[in-house]
């Protein structure tokens, strides 16, 4: 698989404790890093209300990663592990083109 | 209607986005893509905004990308 650049974006819960949240995105980034895969960049875009509610909340932080790779190993174990953490309102992993 | 248009002259539409330069579409950038979608929050079509084909199709997916992100409605009440 060549090396190729993505972006995961993932919303946390907005009652979240500051020391909790950034063990989660520490633990996360870790996942990624264990993976084979280098972190470009990891920080806060901003707490948004949504459009919409979603598990009852109506805002949330959200967190931007960007990543380059070159096997998938570290986007599955991200997904599978984001997809059970109750922190983690909703997150999409999208790949950057050019 | 375009058709029935007699003198007066149309205007002319403008493909935002190429105007703009805007490469790639992010689906965060909801400023942008606010343009693009009706009151309802509908995406809206060519053939209103002006957009190309090729630009139209990044847009849809920008577009739904921000919605399941809770970005943008799916539908938005008045």
């Amino acid at each position: 698989m060549e090396t190729r650049k993505y972006e995961i974006t993932y919303i946390i819960r907005p009652d979240i404790e500051e020391s909790a949240k950034s063990e989660l995105v520490d633990r996360f980034d870790k996942v990624l890093t264990d993976n084979g895969a280098n972190i470009a960049e990891s920080k806060d875009w901003s707490t948004r209300r949504f459009a919409y509610p979603i598990e009852k909340y109506t805002e949330g932080t959200y967190h931007v990663v960007t990543l380059t790779t070159d096997t998938d190993e570290a986007l599955n174990e991200f997904d599978r592990l984001a997809k059970f953490n109750d922190d983690i309102l909703r997150h999409m992993i999208v790949k950057l083109d050019a | 209607m375009a058709q029935q248009r007699r003198g007066g002259r149309r205007r002319r539409k403008v493909d935002f986005i190429a105007a703009n330069h805007i490469e790639y579409i992010d689906y965060k950038d909801t400023d942008l893509l606010r343009r693009f979608i009706s009151e309802r929050g509908k995406i809206l079509p060519r053939r209103v905004t002006g957009t190309s084909a090729k630009n139209q199709r990044k847009l849809t997916v920008a577009i739904k990308r921000a919605r399941i992100m809770g970005l943008l409605p799916f539908v938005a009440e008045d």
